[in-house]
């Protein structure tokens, strides 16, 4: 009897954690069921699970849709854009705090490291009186410019201790060899932070993708929402049937690429998550 | 200007990185500038160049995005400004602060949610959390694709797509939740019996809560009065006041990925020599978790707690999606940050929104320095 205890825990543990994973990943199941479906179907009292004709209506409905494509552009556009100035701003900040010895450092590393305890959203009523005075209402302006300015203590941080723990030799035979910093910089160490940087890399697109508080504030027109709050607005109260269906195809296009990048930098996000604490 | 919005961007943003250049370019040269007026050797005035010269976005972006916006808030919160009138604003003291904390509806509920979300929902999101974490902490094979699968509603988290997902799913009436719920109730009694006790406990709880919020008890009353719940019950996810922070935790519960991996590398940490030890002593595995895991952990518990808590008082997509449009309910669930922007943006006034950011980064400092007191009475730091 006893040479089968780990066997029936093996099973029983397999179980477990395969119905931990059915519920986790049901809802994306079901976003993509539904977004196959008819409107009758996702709203009739009896469970469809997997509609038995599907139908790709919503699909070509959405593509015939110039306001979603618009917005889809709109978040490409704004998150790549946001995303090179804060990598970049970031790469720099965290490369002066882990290989320049400069009077003043401390100050300003503590001085950036007590900036996490500050929420951004009690910065959001000033910041707004501050880009109505730029004029910048209505503009992508507020929603990117900012980044620009290495915003992120938590990415500075994450990257200053990766950069800290590279060799000092490195440089100071560059130096010898007659680079400056700018080259020990981008040619010597950003090469050799390449998987801290990739997962600063998906949390930023990650935050910037999913980013509805301050689009929805900023972004007054709709030519100019990005996906959630385009999103957002398909979903309405006042409509006695809700195009589900079309509400789900967009769903399933605006989180795909969440996936995909999720896939494919995991073992990276998941490995110095569990080293850091850092959260997305 | 050009009236092409993308076009008008990528000029701010050239323009932005000559200006951060140009601030690079001065602060670095002010910083050498004056350890050469001290006598600095010249590798440390090259020092101190390249030192302000790499870091001056974050110190130019820091005065310019938070360090001038935190006072003139600080200011505003003692006036009546508002954006949309020209007018200068006028003092008021310290009446914006006493409204808030005293005569403050919307204020109070916040609070009152926040306090909900943080006695039920948080020790929930952790359990399952801690859950999962010991069950992936087993080693066994595919752990990684479990991990991966626990991990990704942080990824889409509060993702307004996957939020209005939700919104399907909980649906009262042709949701698939509830379509689970009642044909397992019919299946089987046993089941219904217990999804009615959740139902009625849920309900008491809430419509405690409900009644701090309001001083009245009379629903919490009527709950009592009709007793247990009939048999066709199901719970009213997002249609009734109070379920409505139910909702909000069952997708905090969902998004325990990020709590799961702090607990696991709590759990890789534990030296394996202990439960070793235990084994040899002859304790049983409900017994080492317990004595040996758990309070092991506990610096692990106590951060999450701090995060999840200063998260629950930011709460604001699934409450804007969810219940954005629906009046009378939205009260039930709003949370501080949602109530600071409704506030703010539905009438401009921003001497009031400041008072109440304010407030917010106090009682979030504040709580921040109790935990980190209390800690050192529960938390076990000193086994290793």
């Amino acid at each position: 009897m006893k040479q089968y205890f780990p066997l029936i825990r093996g099973a029983f543990l397999y179980t477990l954690l395969t119905g931990a994973t059915v519920l986790m990943s049901f809802p994306l199941f079901w976003m993509i069921s539904s977004s196959l479906k008819t409107i009758q179907e996702t709203n009739s009292p009896g469970i469809v699970w997997i509609p038995a004709q599907p139908t790709l209506e919503a699909y070509i409905n959405i593509f015939n849709n110039s306001d979603f494509l618009r917005s889809y552009f709109n978040s490409v556009f704004y998150v790549t854009l946001a995303m090179a100035g804060t990598l970049i701003s970031i790469a720099a900040v965290a490369y002066a705090f882990s290989r320049i010895e400069w009077p003043g450092r401390n100050v300003v590393f503590f001085l950036m490291l007590s900036t996490m305890m500050i929420p951004a959203q009690a910065l959001i009523v000033p910041q707004y009186v501050f880009f109505n005075k730029l004029g910048w209402i209505g503009t992508f302006n507020p929603i990117i410019i900012p980044g620009y300015f290495a915003g992120g203590a938590a990415m500075i941080f994450l990257l200053r201790q990766s950069m800290a723990q590279i060799p000092k030799e490195l440089d100071e035979s560059a130096f010898v060899d007659g680079a400056n910093h700018i080259q020990i910089w981008w040619e010597i160490v950003l090469p050799l932070v390449k998987a801290p940087l990739a997962t600063i890399a998906t949390f930023l697109f990650v935050g910037l993708w999913n980013n509805l508080l301050t689009p929805l504030m900023y972004l007054q027109t709709i030519d100019l929402y990005t996906l959630p709050v385009y999103v957002s607005t398909l979903y309405n109260i006042n409509q006695t049937v809700q195009p589900w269906p079309t509400i789900m195809t967009a769903a399933v296009l605006t989180t795909a690429p969440l996936i995909v990048v999720f896939f494919i930098a995991q073992r990276y996000i998941l490995e110095s998550v569990v080293v850091s604490g850092l959260k997305g | 200007m050009p009236t092409n919005p993308y076009l008008n961007v990528l000029l701010m943003a050239l323009f932005t990185v000559i200006f951060i250049i140009a601030c690079s370019y001065g602060l670095g040269s002010v910083a050498r500038w004056i350890v050469r007026k001290r006598g600095g050797s010249p590798k440390n005035q090259e020092n101190t160049f390249a030192g302000y010269f790499f870091a001056a976005p974050w110190i130019t972006g820091f005065l310019i995005f938070v360090l001038v916006p935190l006072a003139f808030s600080l200011y505003w919160s003692f006036t009546d400004y508002r954006v949309t009138s020209s007018a200068p604003p006028n003092w008021k003291g310290f009446e914006n602060y006493q409204t808030i904390l005293f005569n403050d509806a919307g204020f109070r509920a916040s609070i009152i949610n926040t306090l909900y979300l943080t006695v039920i929902g948080l020790p929930l999101q952790m359990g399952v959390a801690l859950f999962l974490a010991v069950l992936l902490n087993q080693k066994m094979k595919g752990e990684k694709i479990f991990r991966m699968a626990f991990y990704l509603p942080v990824i889409l988290g509060f993702n307004t797509a996957v939020l209005l997902c939700w919104r399907l799913m909980l649906n009262t009436g042709t949701g698939i939740i509830n379509q689970i719920i009642r044909s397992l109730s019919n299946a089987f009694t046993p089941i219904s019996y217990l999804n009615r006790t959740v139902i009625y406990v849920q309900e008491i709880i809430t419509g405690f809560f409900l009644g701090l919020n309001t001083g009245k008890y009379n629903l919490l009353m009527n709950i009592l009065e009709a007793g247990f719940p009939a048999d066709n019950r199901v719970p009213l996810w997002v249609q009734s006041p109070l379920w409505t922070k139910m909702s909000v935790i069952m997708l905090m519960v969902w998004g325990c990925g990020a709590m799961m991996l702090i607990f696991l590398a709590g759990l890789n940490n534990i030296p394996k020599e202990l439960h070793e030890a235990a084994e040899v002593d002859g304790a049983t595995g409900w017994q080492k978790f317990w004595k040996i895991s758990f309070p092991l952990l506990t610096p692990y518990i106590f951060y999450n707690l701090v995060v999840g808590l200063i998260a629950s008082l930011q709460i604001f997509e699934p409450i804007f999606v969810l219940y954005r449009d629906n009046q009378p309910i939205i009260s039930s669930t709003i949370s501080m940050v949602y109530y600071l922007w409704q506030k703010t943006f539905s009438h401009f006034e921003i001497g009031y929104g400041s008072a109440i950011s304010w407030v917010i980064l106090v009682i979030i400092l504040i709580v921040t320095v109790i935990q980190f007191r209390l800690q050192d009475r529960w938390v076990t730091y000193d086994i290793y």
